[in-house]
């Protein structure tokens, strides 16, 4: 009974999954713990690609893989997909987001101020290998300023809206459960802006940069200014059975807003994601800036770069190459091989 | 009221793994499939733990059909013992309780990566295999969105066109496997890249095939005694690989589609792809019982 192999086959991948996870050794609430408080932009980073809010979850699963982010995405998206939509909370508005960093590139200076807040873009890229020597990495303690900026700021496109150099888009007044589900819904072209905006919310970071960045580059039509980039905290409201609407906390978000001229007014592109993440959300928005005017079949059309960006989709796809494909391939031989006996029978044949 | 009753008390996971409201989707669109043949239905495609273009497709309508009596099988290249294959039935039978089986014969339902079975599949079983890509239409227009127009127009003009480009270039029909088919005379689907030896067996078949498409959120299907005719110029026939004549060297079986194995000498080896089709000729052989049943295919030909 040689042709049996059954066993051998479930066996194999037994051993290679243990093979993998051996690597890495037992794990723990501990080393959780670790991966959440040491690694926040990465958890911010696999909280927004899983859309999934869940600082706990997302390490568990980074721990869990070792820090395989596809595998991490995947393992949170399999998860969460399963679990039911209890609630929708009430939609958020820029002016009421808790705002760390807010800047703005178009103007030097914009009502509620510049907001640096906390980030490396100043910093002097410096590898601190005296860690490695044995000595602590203590940061300099931040000096507070004396007049605080204001936690809630005013969008910086409200204020342009007003001076009429931009229109706002229409106001949507679909609510709650009517909202379209990208994660509950097949996504089609051309795409509901509900669904294009969820669909970059959970866009893998680097395939929106790679798209993004060939439109800056000059592969798409607009330009972007930053009109404003935002790091904030959004408090989630929603309504208890009984009635009452309550916070059920608060979650990190940054957005991005990108503007182009476009005639005598402004377009605008515009991106939001879980967690702080300013490449993805200016990267995104870039694109969404651009998909107006977007030739069908180019890297800026909306189709082209949802269905590219997608990381849980295009990493399996990727790697499903690895699956035998000898069937398929034994097909395309066969359909060779005939062709070029043909040839071979036809160059034999005496001209007429 | 309170948030207590309006959810089930906790559970880690769902049976079958997928909530209801995923399989009353899937439920919904593999009817909306099976009431239009060969016509592409997106679908609300979720994640399963399992990576995309892995089965997803296939498993989230096994995971729908399925219950605990279920006998289910899982092949890959043809093979149950091909590693994928093996996962998928693991999963399965871990998730949703399901017996499994090898044989053809005995599986209530067979979910399969690019083959069908070589023995005849029954009213009473479905077939449902894995899809990597549902469009045909991708080689000659890759924008789905206007694919999709091309389907409702039933405009085939340039499907039409490749293949003939094809005979005056290389003095035949160059496509391998998934090979384009018109189904009930009115859409054009791609049968999944099983070989072309394999597309005549959904030919006014018995059974039920879903195909789906779990990455790219498409399902369709073809219902038992419907119409499946691959794409064929009058005086072009249909061409299935050149496989009737040759003679799997473990098993001894002739006339089935086979895999090529190299040899050390510069040859080639062949073994049946369908290998439990294998294994019940090897039992045969050895006086341990018969068990096959009837084939498709007779003496390496496809009677027509």
């Amino acid at each position: 009974m040689a042709y049996v192999a059954t066993r051998g086959g479930e066996r194999a991948i037994e051993q290679s999954e243990r093979l993998f996870r051996e690597e890495m050794g037992s794990f723990d609430r501990e080393r959780v713990e670790e991966v959440k408080k040491g690694l926040p932009y990465l958890i911010d980073r696999v909280m927004g690609e899983a859309s999934l809010y869940d600082e706990d979850l997302a390490a568990l699963a980074l721990a869990q893989t070792g820090g395989e982010l596809y595998e991490a995405v995947l393992l949170l998206r399999a998860w969460r997909t399963t679990q039911p939509r209890l609630q929708v909370a009430e939609p958020i508005e820029q002016d009421s987001l808790f705002t760390h960093r807010r800047i703005s590139a178009a103007f030097k200076d914009i009502p509620g101020g510049q907001v640096l807040g906390p980030t490396l873009d100043y910093a002097h890229r410096i590898l601190a290998t005296d860690v490695l020597q044995g000595v602590s990495y203590a940061p300099d303690p931040v000096e507070p300023a004396t007049n605080p900026s204001p936690a809630y700021q005013p969008s910086v496109s409200a204020w342009q809206a007003e001076n009429d150099l931009l229109d706002s888009p229409a106001e949507d007044p679909t609510k709650g459960n009517d909202i379209p589900d990208l994660t509950r819904e097949p996504l089609l072209f051309p795409s509901k802006r509900a669904h294009t905006l969820q669909s970059l919310a959970r866009a893998e970071t680097g395939g929106v940069l790679a798209l993004g960045y060939a439109a800056m580059r000059g592969y798409g039509q607009a330009h972007p200014t930053v009109n404003e980039l935002r790091l904030a905290e959004a408090e989630i409201a929603v309504t208890h059975p009984d009635g009452r609407q309550f916070s059920a906390g608060r979650v990190k978000v940054s957005q991005a807003e990108v503007v182009d001229k476009k005639g005598e007014k402004l377009g605008i592109g515009f991106a939001a994601t879980f967690g702080w993440n300013e490449v993805k959300c200016i990267a995104a928005a870039t694109l969404d800036l651009n998909s107006p005017s977007a030739e069908k079949g180019s890297a800026t059309e909306e189709e082209f770069f949802l269905y590219h960006t997608e990381g849980v989709e295009s990493s399996g796809f990727c790697i499903h190459f690895k699956l035998p494909h000898y069937v398929t391939f034994q097909s395309s031989l066969d359909a060779m091989r005939d062709a070029k006996a043909k040839k071979a029978a036809k160059a034999r044949e005496p001209a007429e | 009221m309170s948030l207590s009753t309006l959810t089930k008390p906790w559970e880690a996971m769902s049976y079958g793994f997928l909530d209801g409201s995923a399989k009353r989707e899937l439920r919904r669109k593999m009817l909306k499939s099976v009431a239009v043949p060969g016509c592409q239905m997106p679908y609300a495609s979720r994640e399963v733990p399992m990576a995309r273009g892995w089965g997803t497709g296939g498993l989230q309508v096994s995971l729908t059909l399925v219950n605990p009596q279920t006998r289910v099988k899982v092949i890959d290249q043809g093979a149950d013992d091909s590693v994928n294959a093996a996962s998928i039935r693991r999963f399965i039978a871990r998730v949703a309780g399901t017996p499994t089986t090898m044989d053809t014969l005995e599986a209530d339902l067979i979910q399969s990566r690019h083959r069908i079975p070589e023995e005849v599949l029954r009213e009473d079983q479905v077939l449902v295999l894995q899809v990597p890509n549902p469009e045909p239409l991708r080689p000659v227009q890759p924008n789905m969105s206007i694919a999709r127009q091309m389907h409702a127009d039933a405009d085939y003009g340039r499907m039409w066109l490749q293949l003939y480009e094809q005979i005056v270039r290389s003095g035949r029909v160059m496509q391998g496997a998934s090979y384009p088919s018109l189904v009930h005379g009115r859409h054009v689907m791609t049968p999944s890249p099983i070989p072309r030896w394999d597309v005549p067996k959904l030919h006014m078949a018995e059974h039920l095939t879903i195909l789906s498409a779990g990455r790219e959120k498409r399902i369709f299907a073809v219902p038992p005694y419907t119409r499946v005719e691959p794409l064929v110029f009058s005086d072009v026939p249909y061409k299935v690989e050149e496989h009737g004549h040759l003679t799997c060297t473990r098993s001894g079986t002739k006339g089935f589609f086979m895999n090529e194995v190299p040899q050390d000498d510069g040859s080639s080896a062949f073994e049946v792809s369908d290998s439990e089709w294998g294994v019940k000729t090897i039992r045969a052989r050895d006086g341990i019982g018969e068990s096959r049943g009837e084939t498709w295919y007779k003496d390496g030909e496809m009677p027509q």
